[in-house]
């Protein structure tokens, strides 16, 4: 039993520190190889796990499903355009998170009082309305709709959205294992009684809504410098509001692994589908989606758990959490 | 049981998918590139890549716009057995490349990311929308490939022509459009006129040229005013442009607000003596599948016809073919896409090569006296341009189920007919 605890508390953190130094190695390979294009399609990679990783931070434990992910990473795209000739990238990256923190405070101070549906209708709208009072302000006042940014090496993008993932992955593990997590946990499983227990729901759940979205800001800030130009139709997508809650529902989001394998296998997939199948990448990716809903309610995480039950003979119960109606 | 197949069937599409993508990335060295060091024998096609809106909300365009025209250069250059390149002593045949950006621009940049770096293809295609092309110049500019553009066009674009030698713009937009416009209002008399606009780049230039035209050429301008993008209800600014008279209504908006204009035009039965609107009006569709007779004295940017030339009249017939009969004819675009391919192709046969900085040279060094031959005519490029005379006419009308150009004068395949005729009725 003892060294099958040791397994379970080094296996983890061995696999995770052996594909960080891949990842930071991989650049180099990249270059050596002339397969350049690795880099960029890992770029993608990181930037969705990100989106993901932040979503499910917030999203994961306490059953708000939040669609202005694309707001907190259009407002980073845009601090780029704004402050991209003016700051250095470390800083102008910085200002990006902060710049969604902060609109996230607002929205999250206005919307967490709301639930369900509400809240979702509620963050998928103010995607909408950042995007159109941007472009009012654009065509209106600045008298010209988008704006260039600075453009930075795809390799210098890669590792600075590998140590925003890196960060991420830090404080999402130490939010979960703190009395904060336990808290937000507390709230998705019945929000009054954590109310009751003298939790400050409404401040956690701002805090906490504010913290993921900085890191969607970090994520869209960097991400500006390799796109060359952007609008607010580009930046405030409503794809980058669905793509990584379907990412966490494929991955599973009942712990930090899952919605990081939903976002790696789901990205590289829909690369796989557009560029061998692009005429019926949507028919397939579709389909995929749908049986996956109905049929991995917990995601590949799930499946992953179920077929190692299925190994082990069913010598260990089912432990899985599930809602009874 | 069920469940334990569709779980089989879902690890079975992973796993296919990634032995897919292993695949894919073995076939790297297969491909070839500009700076390609194969032995010249080995060089048996041309590889054409593309990242352009499959899916998505720009997807129309490659579907009425230029995807029409370079499947079809595709289908016929090798029916001629390829392009002669000088450098390998023979004819290659081109094979597209075409990957979806799901109108996504972070999708588009990375597909032409790996067409460039990863795919190594000869030539690139432009992407969609003026937006995209605006970043993808920039992207292509430094890796030394060649962008000849398509669908999009705009005033914002002009530094980049100016400034990155690897880009070249294809499409007619306002600077080119709106003057000979407003001289076909002046001589017919036209004594005032609204515009409406789309809150919107597009809307904007094509706005701010045509105030101070207007106003040069002595006519009125009761009002101008913005329209947001998928407004749904603009009888209060028909009506007010009924009660005032205005006789030219020139609307510069996108298709769906240019179909909203016009629909409202006829249920408050306003019928300017003029009506004017952006892209959308000058497809075939606007006439066949959308507004049928209504159309019928409507003027639209563009434009060129089967009267322009024979060989525009044969490319529209080419066009009806290779699709099967339909005619989904742009008659503001395609003409002048289809030249592009055609510089691009009389470059690489003059040039002798694939490398992309000689093409870019032999395409920057055409001019007036020396242009390359093509289905609009003589075309040549300055600063990075096409020049205003090298198109088949830049305002057109409907007129008997043909697109009448009808402006400027010495392009026009018919008058312009002003005041445009009543709209039908109701039940025609």
């Amino acid at each position: 039993m003892k060294i099958k605890a040791n397994y379970k508390k080094y296996v983890i953190p061995v696999i995770a520190i052996l594909v960080l130094v891949l990842l930071i190695a991989l650049p180099y390979f990249a270059e050596r190889s002339d397969s350049r294009y690795t880099i960029v399609l890992f770029k993608t990679i990181l930037m969705f796990t990100i989106l993901t990783l932040s979503w499910a931070l917030f999203s994961g434990p306490t059953g708000y499903t939040s669609l202005a992910t694309a707001a907190f990473y259009g407002v980073g795209l845009y601090t780029a355009g704004v402050l991209g000739r003016v700051l250095p990238l470390p800083v102008m990256v910085l200002c990006g998170g902060l710049a969604s923190f902060l609109l996230a405070v607002i929205i999250g101070g206005i919307t967490l009082r709301l639930r369900g549906i509400y809240f979702a209708i509620f963050t998928l709208s103010s995607v909408e309305l950042i995007k159109h009072v941007l472009h009012w302000y654009e065509i209106t006042i600045a008298g010209g709709r988008g704006r260039p940014v600075v453009r930075v090496p795809d390799t210098t993008v890669f590792y600075v959205l590998l140590g925003i993932l890196v960060l991420l992955i830090i404080t999402s593990y130490l939010l979960k294992r703190s009395k904060y997590g336990l808290a937000l946990s507390s709230i998705g499983s019945c929000e009054e009684a954590a109310a009751h227990i003298g939790v400050n729901v409404v401040t956690l759940k701002v805090f906490t809504f504010a913290l993921s979205s900085f890191f969607m800001g970090l994520a869209g800030a960097i991400m500006a410098t390799g796109m060359v130009y952007i609008d607010c139709f580009i930046a405030f997508d409503l794809n980058y509001s669905f793509f990584p809650t379907l990412m966490a529902i494929f991955g599973g989001m009942g712990n930090i692994v899952g919605p990081i394998i939903g976002a790696v296998v789901f990205t590289y997939l829909r690369e796989i589908l557009i560029t061998e199948f692009p005429y019926v990448y949507m028919f397939i990716f579709g389909t995929v989606m749908i049986l996956t809903i109905i049929y991995l309610p917990n995601g590949l995480i799930g499946l992953a758990e179920s077929i190692r039950r299925k190994l082990l003979g069913g010598k260990h119960a089912d432990t899985t959490c599930r809602r009874v109606n | 049981m069920k469940k334990s197949w569709l779980l089989l069937f879902l690890i079975a599409f992973l796993s296919i998918a990634l032995v897919v993508g292993c695949a894919q990335g073995d076939k790297e060295g297969e491909k070839a590139g500009p700076d390609d060091e194969k032995p010249a024998a080995d060089k048996d096609k041309i590889v054409v890549g593309a990242a352009r809106s499959i899916s998505g909300p720009l997807a129309i365009q490659d579907e009425t716009c230029f995807g029409p025209v370079y499947r079809m250069w595709f289908d016929e250059v090798n029916a001629r057995g390829g392009i002669y390149v000088e450098e390998y002593g023979k004819k290659l045949p081109v094979e597209p490349l075409i990957y979806d950006d799901t109108s996504d621009m972070n999708t588009m940049l990375n597909l032409l990311n790996k067409l460039m770096v990863e795919d190594k293809v000869d030539l690139l295609l432009a992407p969609i929308s003026t937006a995209f092309l605006k970043a993808a110049a920039q992207v292509t500019n430094d890796q030394g490939y060649l962008l000849i553009g398509a669908e999009g066009g705009a005033k914002e674009l002009e530094p980049l022509m100016a400034e990155m030698p690897y880009f070249f713009s294809l499409l007619n937009y306002a600077t080119q459009q709106v003057q000979p416009l407003v001289d076909m209002l002046a001589e017919n008399n036209v004594k005032n006129a609204a515009i409406i606009y789309i809150e919107d780049q597009h809307g904007l230039e094509y706005k701010n040229d045509l105030v101070p035209a207007l106003q040069a050429a002595g006519i009125e301008i009761v009002f101008d005013k913005a329209i947001p993008m998928g407004i749904k209800d603009v009888t209060s600014i028909l009506e007010e442009a009924k009660s005032k008279n205005v006789q030219a209504l020139l609307c510069c908006a996108y298709p769906d607000e240019n179909f909203l204009v016009m629909g409202q035009c006829m249920e408050v039965d306003y019928n300017p003596d003029v009506i004017l609107f952006g892209p959308g009006a000058c497809l075939e569709i606007f006439v066949s599948d959308i507004f049928g007779p209504a159309a019928e004295g409507v003027m639209g940017w563009g434009a060129w016809n089967e009267k322009s030339s024979p060989e525009l009249a044969d490319l529209a017939k080419r066009l009806t073919e290779h699709q099967k009969g339909v005619r989904n004819i742009d008659w503001w675009g395609q003409a002048i896409y289809y030249s592009g391919l055609q510089v691009l192709e009389q470059a690489i046969e003059k040039a002798g090569t694939l490398d992309n900085a000689v093409l870019k040279d032999v395409i920057a060094g055409a001019t007036k006296d020396d242009p390359f031959k093509t289905v609009v005519g003589d075309l040549w490029f300055e600063n990075g341009g096409v020049p205003a005379e090298c198109y088949p006419g830049q305002v057109g009308q409907w007129q008997s189920g043909i697109f009448e150009v009808v402006a400027p004068s010495d392009k026009a395949t018919a008058d312009p007919i002003i005041p445009k005729p009543a709209w039908p009725a109701p039940n025609q």
